[in-house]
């Protein structure tokens, strides 16, 4: 309970963008480098490609509907991949998706997290999925990187959407901290 | 009555339809058989006609009897730090920083909390299997605070509103796991994938490290292995003893 009081109000300084703190919250000291959010404009981030298929580069989870495997790139996207000879896997298509980790599926139908949006593409031919609905702010999501011990600029949602995080050098200390 | 037959039909014929059409997913898991399966790691899953999605700090359960058009029936709102969810018979298992929350979904679109289990800090996928909950506790700077060490943790949940720790072993950096028969898969990140027996499954014993597979998320069928991690997707076949047949990898380009 304890602890969760403590990440609640660290979330809720990081929320706040509270004066910096010299003490190095946590004990945790600057050590010249932080998360800087990238921004996408609302548009860029709601952008949703099918593509031919494309090579793995940081592979994220796996979700098994036989016949098929659906991995996650992380942050990026959907390979789909024909799995009816285990032996021979074929990578059939990419579904390209700003912020997304997460895939389920039932029947002919898809679901992806898009950032906050919720996704759904019909995939009876998984050479062309085809998305059919968008929820928006289905999900919500942090606004502020996914480590905990570290500091990061704070985000501005004036400056669009956050659709990811980069650990860059700083020069000074930013003001938020989780 | 009646405003529920054109469902019962609809759903009784896309059962038909799917049976028909696939060979459908003989596993043993707990899913429908036109629902796909994923990892440990998961943020979503789906048994039957409902979706869950667990956020940040909550659980949002959809209705997708309509698969096209997801209704959301509940939010259930919870700590921060959730994680990871996985359905298993009648209840879902979610994983968060500081703990394990069992729901019953027995009614699939309300879900009713029926404990948490506390632990300290870190970041937590679960399986489980019969009685057991098998539980990694990863530290490090993206979870556990200070110096404390990974842990797999096993915990009884065969009475799910009172789950019982029972076993905690050291692991290395552990992310996903995956449980079928007497083998326990543990993703253990750049240190490789581990292999545990479970014949006592209260007791996991290591039986095999694959320690050029970097493992993050694993599923595990009968006889069946996926996992990818940094160089790709990895399956193998495997039987009762410990020979494991690599069937492909697809490559980290």
């Amino acid at each position: 309970m304890k602890n969760s009081f403590r990440l609640l109000s660290l979330v809720l300084i990081c929320l706040a963008c509270v004066e910096p703190n010299d003490n190095a919250p946590n004990g945790v000291p600057f050590d010249g480098t932080g998360y800087k959010p990238i921004y996408a404009t609302a548009d860029e981030a709601a952008k949703v490609q099918v593509a031919a298929a494309q090579p793995l580069v940081q592979p994220g989870k796996i979700y098994l509907f036989d016949p098929y495997i659906f991995v996650n790139e992380t942050g990026k996207g959907i390979h789909i991949i024909d799995n009816k000879d285990p032996k021979n896997p074929q990578n059939l298509s990419f579904i390209s998706i700003t912020g997304n980790y997460d895939i389920a599926v039932k029947g002919n139908w898809l679901y992806a997290d898009n950032l906050s949006n919720l996704l759904v593409f019909e995939i009876s031919d998984p050479l062309s999925p085809k998305l059919v609905k968008t929820i928006n702010d289905a999900i919500s999501v942090n606004n502020f990187p996914p480590y905990q011990n570290v500091y990061f600029e704070c985000a501005d949602s004036k400056k669009g959407v956050v659709a990811g995080w980069e650990k860059v050098p700083m020069t000074t200390q930013p003001k938020c901290f989780r | 009555m009646k405003k529920l037959m054109p469902f019962l039909f609809l759903g009784l014929a896309l059962l038909g339809l799917c049976m028909i059409l696939t060979a459908c997913n003989d596993g043993e898991s707990s899913v429908g058989p036109q629902t796909g399966t994923g990892g440990s790691m998961a943020r979503f899953a789906i048994t039957g006609n409902t979706l869950y999605i667990v956020s940040k700090q909550s659980l949002e359960v959809y209705d997708i009897t309509k698969g096209e058009a997801p209704v959301r029936t509940v939010r259930k709102e919870m700590n921060v730090g959730i994680e990871t969810i996985f359905p298993y018979k009648n209840n879902l298992f979610i994983g968060a920083n500081d703990g394990m929350y069992i729901y019953n979904n027995a009614n699939p679109v309300s879900p009713v909390l029926l404990t948490k289990y506390t632990h300290i800090q870190s970041c937590d996928p679960v399986v489980v299997q019969d009685k057991y909950a098998y539980v990694t506790l990863r530290s490090g700077v993206a979870c556990r605070r200070g110096n404390t060490l990974s842990s797999l943790d096993v915990i009884d949940v065969s009475v799910p509103s009172n789950p019982t720790l029972v076993h905690s072993q050291v692991m290395a950096s552990p992310y996903g796991l995956g449980v079928s028969g007497n083998k326990l898969f543990v993703c253990e990140g750049s240190n490789g994938l581990r292999v545990m027996d479970i014949s006592d499954p209260a007791l996991p014993v290591d039986k095999y490290n694959f320690s050029d597979v970097p493992a993050y998320d694993v599923i595990v069928r009968p006889n069946h292995l996926i996992v990818t991690g940094e160089k790709g997707l990895y399956q193998y076949k495997f039987g009762n003893s410990n020979e494991y047949e690599l069937l492909s990898k697809i490559p980290v380009l």
